[in-house]
């Protein structure tokens, strides 16, 4: 079986390269229809693949780990390329070949009208091919080529409108702030290779334990000692902040929105920016055991749960809506990890795919619909024109908030009692944050529903007359999405969170101390009466208060907003101004950065080395010539001065070294006594 | 001590001082004519002192070709050309320090070196006098002529050179000497170099059609 | 007795005072060349002396090549100066600085 496993996961990682490369390279030969035809039948080719894998891995127990191809060898160091296909990884495959095939198709109906209609499936296709490099990885250096390769594509895609200044801007950005985190990332690699001699998930993980046991520390800074395994995780750790945007490096994933809206769909939401998550499970061996890199985790994410969704509540363009609410609920994700329930994190991030590429497909279909108008203001009432966009929308908006029975609800609650079941320092604030954060998801999702699809109609009237739903290719996709964000939360809830024996199966390691789930399992007695038992709980109220806040100030009576803007005047200042991180970084970064630039290119380059080294070294032997120059008189009695001078020196050099005649021992003895 | 001995002394202390004398005065006198003079007298001491060392066919030498010939070539030169000998004297002045500290550290620098209890009677005595029957001619000819042999014929062929150098050097030479008369220069006008020809235009000259055809 | 030193001292004394002359004349090449002879009859008395109190012939053979080149060097210096002369008119040194760079 392992054999089939191989050759079904090789085909699938393969067939989107194909379709890149066919859709690169071959454009001109293929035309546009010939591209998409080409990459969406390898993407479905891919998606076969990995439900095959996916019902031989989860039914009957199939597994693959092994090298397929020897990368380079260094001494004692062998760099493979191999699989490693476990219950994670064919839960995540089928959701990146499923929300990209989707996406594909989607992408036929939004790009329609672009002149890189080929060039869009191509990236598409090389992304979900790193994405699978990266998932499927069976070592470290794999896990970071996959890691670069979709911060690649998501750096060109950003910029994939290269002409438009804020999406060269936004593009560089990410790949700035990405390149801080994949610094950290490969530190936690380099220390992984030095620590444990090889870069191989299996025996890291079985020789983690050994390690932790031997109590190994590092000293970063002189004068302390961390534990390696503590480091390791950290660093590790930066480069998941860096790619699933966490705090403080989180400021790229709002400019990311500057990309075409499928791609803030499938990268920006659903799959690329859930690879710090996934990361953070695959190396649940390592984080377990080290307390403080959990505390960390936890803290970070419950944070940014907390606070970039309090951000999402006054932007104004829709996308940037769902943007803050993408970080907020990575926050999430990433304080289910830092509470040991690695499962419930990835269950989120599987339902947060569905209901978030959801959103922002419908996001999509508004924004082609009011001819790429994204600023809510100029929006409302759009329920009459795009009913099916509306319906998946509110789908999506119900999911996001955790109304139960939608997908959200099952993962977020799990998420929210296992932060506050856990052990770990620091959950107690971590606990009010989550809690907290779900009402302002509520808040934010269903202010921009209320205010995109109800009350007073602003919408410009030359945008009216051709405001209609958009065609199949586009709403068919939503309603594929629309559907398992209704029932994946209930159908795997247990499976996958609860059993005994889960769905996961070995693949994610938790410490018995620390398993929060298990006690949860205790109270789980299926999904309608986990449903039902919602109603007495305070995450739930706490959404339902948001919805109807949300209900009061945008539809019921929307010259309220003015009133509260004004009194909180100051709160609403810093939500507007995101904390400052942004003039954060651009004053002491971006204007440092090129400070320190211009203060190395004009006082170390210009003065010390171009004036100094360069010219001054020319014009030291311009003045040493024209020294010698002078000494060069013409005068015969100067040229017989200078051998006189000579004579002399040679003269005393030699009585002074010479010990028979001794210059010096005149001063010692009586140099004329004659013997 | 024998009085062969003190004679030999005051012959040497007259001779070391008549030379050092004309040395100063070699180098101190204004008018080279004086100045030459005075260098004959230092070799003419000098010969002295090298029949002291028993160096009598080099003292001959030395009065026969320096004093005989060379000397005589120096007189003839400078009484030839007619120097100015005026502003000597501040020069000579001004440079005086100069002169006399660097001749202080030769003479320090070298008196160290050969200072008597390197070079005294006590490390090189005094070898016995020569018997009458030496010939320091014969004595030098017999190495100059077998060791010396080749050095020898390259002395006389670096002689032969130097006539011939000196002639052709100082031989006024048939082709007219190229020499710059910068007063002349400066002083030149218009009308010295430029001839202004007044002459009527003609008509161009083209070359005939039969001349071309020939070509 | 004079002592070996004695002769090296007088050298010395000729030898410093031709530098001393060679220093201080700036006026006239004839002088200048004058002191040369000073310098090398100082030479020669050294030799002179090494070649008696060593008792080897060597020193004297020497002083007999010396005052060969001298000669030589004396006849061709004095050309030169009188072409010197001839062309610029003057024999003074602080004149003659066509070796400038």
């Amino acid at each position: 079986m392992s054999e089939t496993i191989r050759t079904l996961s090789l085909i699938m990682v393969c067939a989107p390269l194909l379709g890149s490369i066919l859709a690169g390279l071959f454009s001109k030969i293929l035309g546009r229809k010939g591209s998409h035809r080409a990459t969406i039948g390898l993407m479905l080719v891919s998606l076969g693949c990995a439900i095959a894998i996916w019902i031989l891995v989860i039914f009957h127990g199939g597994s693959y780990v092994g090298t397929i191809y020897v990368w380079g060898l260094s001494g004692r160091y062998h760099f493979d390329i191999g699989f490693m296909i476990d219950n994670l990884t064919a839960w995540l495959m089928i959701v990146v070949t499923f929300v990209s095939t989707l996406v594909h198709i989607y992408s036929i109906g939004y790009m329609a009208d672009d002149d890189g209609y080929t060039r869009f499936f191509c990236y598409m296709s090389l992304f979900t091919f790193a994405m699978l490099m990266l998932i499927t990885a069976n070592n470290f250096l794999q896990l970071y080529f996959g890691w670069e390769g979709v911060g690649l594509v998501s750096y060109l895609l950003i910029g994939f409108w290269y002409q438009k200044e804020t999406a060269v801007f936004g593009s560089l950005k990410a790949f700035l702030v990405n390149r801080v985190g994949d610094f950290g990332f490969i530190i936690g690699i380099a220390a992984v290779l030095t620590y444990f001699n090889t870069i191989d998930y299996q025996t890291v993980f079985a020789n983690a334990q050994r390690l932790f046991d031997a109590n190994t520390t590092i000293s970063v800074f002189p004068g302390t000692h961390w534990s390696v395994l503590t480091v390791i995780c950290i660093t590790l750790f930066i480069g998941a902040m860096g790619k699933s945007a966490q705090m403080p490096l989180h400021v790229w994933l709002p400019e990311s929105m500057e990309g075409p809206t499928p791609i803030s769909a499938l990268i920006h939401a659903a799959t690329m920016v859930t690879a710090g998550i996934f990361m953070l499970a695959r190396m649940s061996p390592l984080f377990e055991l080290s307390q403080t890199a959990l505390t960390l985790v936890l803290v970070i994410g419950a944070t940014g749960a907390l606070f970039t969704g309090m951000v999402g509540v006054v932007q104004h363009d829709i996308k940037r809506v769902i943007a803050y609410s993408t970080l907020s609920q990575l926050g999430y994700m990433t304080a289910a990890c830092g509470a040991s329930a690695f499962a419930a994190g990835i269950f989120h991030l599987m339902t947060h795919a569905c209901f978030k590429a959801l959103l922002f497909l419908a996001a999509g279909s508004v924004i082609t619909a009011m001819h790429h108008e994204q600023d809510l203001r100029k929006m409302g009432g759009l329920y009459k024109y795009m009913p099916i966009t509306y319906i998946t929308f509110l789908v999506g908006a119900l999911a996001l908030s955790a109304i139960p029975p939608f997908a959200g609800f099952y993962s977020k609650d799990a998420i929210i009692e296992a932060v506050h079941n856990s052990t770990i320092p620091g959950h107690t604030y971590s606990y009010y944050c989550v809690l907290f954060g779900s009402f302002v998801t509520a808040l934010y999702i269903f202010r921009a529903f209320f205010l995109a699809f109800h009350g007073k109609e602003r919408i410009p009237a030359d945008t009216k007359k051709h405001l209609r739903e958009s065609p199949w290719v586009m709403w068919v996709p939503l309603i594929a999405l629309a559907i398992p964000s209704t029932v994946i939360g209930a159908l795997l809830a247990y499976p996958l969170l609860y059993k005994a024996n889960s769905l996961f199966g070995n693949s994610i390691f938790v410490l018995p101390k620390y398993d929060v789930l298990k006690g949860m399992a205790a109270n789980y007695h299926g999904w309608f009466s986990y449903a039902l038992h919602a109603f007495i709980t305070w995450p739930f109220w706490f959404a339902v208060s948001g919805i109807f806040t949300a209900w009061f100030c945008c539809w019921y009576m929307p010259n309220i907003r003015e009133v509260i803007t004004r009194r909180i005047a100051w709160f609403y200042y810093i939500l507007v101004k995101k904390y400052g991180f942004d003039d954060f970084n651009q004053i002491v970064f971006a204007h440092g950065g090129r400070r320190l630039g211009q203060f190395f290119y004009y006082v170390t380059d210009a003065k010390f080395i171009d004036d100094y080294l360069v010219n001054g070294s020319g014009r030291a032997i311009q003045w040493g010539a024209r020294m010698v120059r002078r000494i060069q008189s013409g005068y015969l009695y100067h040229y017989a001065f200078a051998m006189i001078i000579g004579l002399l020196v040679f003269l005393g050099w030699l009585e002074i070294t010479d010990t028979h005649i001794g210059l010096f021992k005149l001063l010692t003895s009586n140099y004329f006594t004659v013997e | 001590m024998t009085i062969n001995m003190i004679l030999e002394q005051i012959v040497f202390y007259a001779a070391a001082v008549t030379i050092v004398f004309a040395g100063i005065m070699v180098i101190g006198s204004r008018n080279p004519v004086r100045g030459a003079l005075f260098l004959v007298l230092a070799f003419v001491a000098s010969a002295i002192l090298w029949i002291l060392l028993e160096a009598e066919f080099l003292a001959l030498a030395l009065i026969f070709v320096y004093v005989g010939a060379v000397m005589t070539l120096f007189l003839f030169v400078v009484m030839m050309l007619d120097i100015n000998l005026e502003p000597m004297k501040t020069r000579f002045v001004r440079y005086l320090p100069l002169g006399l500290l660097v001749m202080a550290l030769v003479l320090v620098l070298v008196i160290f070196a050969v200072a008597p209890q390197h070079f005294g009677t006590a490390k090189y005595a005094v070898p016995q006098h020569a018997s009458a029957s030496y010939s320091n001619v014969k004595e030098l000819g017999s190495v100059l002529y077998t060791t010396y042999m080749y050095p020898f014929e390259l002395a006389s062929v670096l002689l032969l050179v130097a006539i011939i150098a000196a002639i052709s050097l100082a031989l006024p030479s048939s082709r007219k000497r190229r020499l710059q008369r910068p007063g002349e220069q400066v002083q030149v006008k218009r009308e010295d170099r430029l001839r202004m020809v007044k002459m009527q235009a003609e008509k161009k000259i083209l070359p005939s059609r039969k001349w071309l055809k020939k070509r | 007795m004079i002592s070996l030193s004695s002769y090296l001292i007088l050298g010395a004394v000729l030898f410093g005072l031709s530098i001393a002359g060679i220093v201080l004349n700036r006026r006239n090449i004839i002088t200048l060349l004058m002191c040369v002879e000073l310098m090398l009859l100082a030479v020669n008395t050294n030799f002179i002396a090494f070649a008696h109190y060593l008792n080897d012939i060597a020193g004297e053979v020497f002083v007999f090549f010396i005052l060969t080149v001298a000669a030589a060097e004396t006849a061709i210096g004095l050309a030169i100066i009188v072409l010197v002369y001839r062309n610029r008119n003057t024999i003074d040194v602080a004149a003659l600085d066509s070796l400038k760079g």
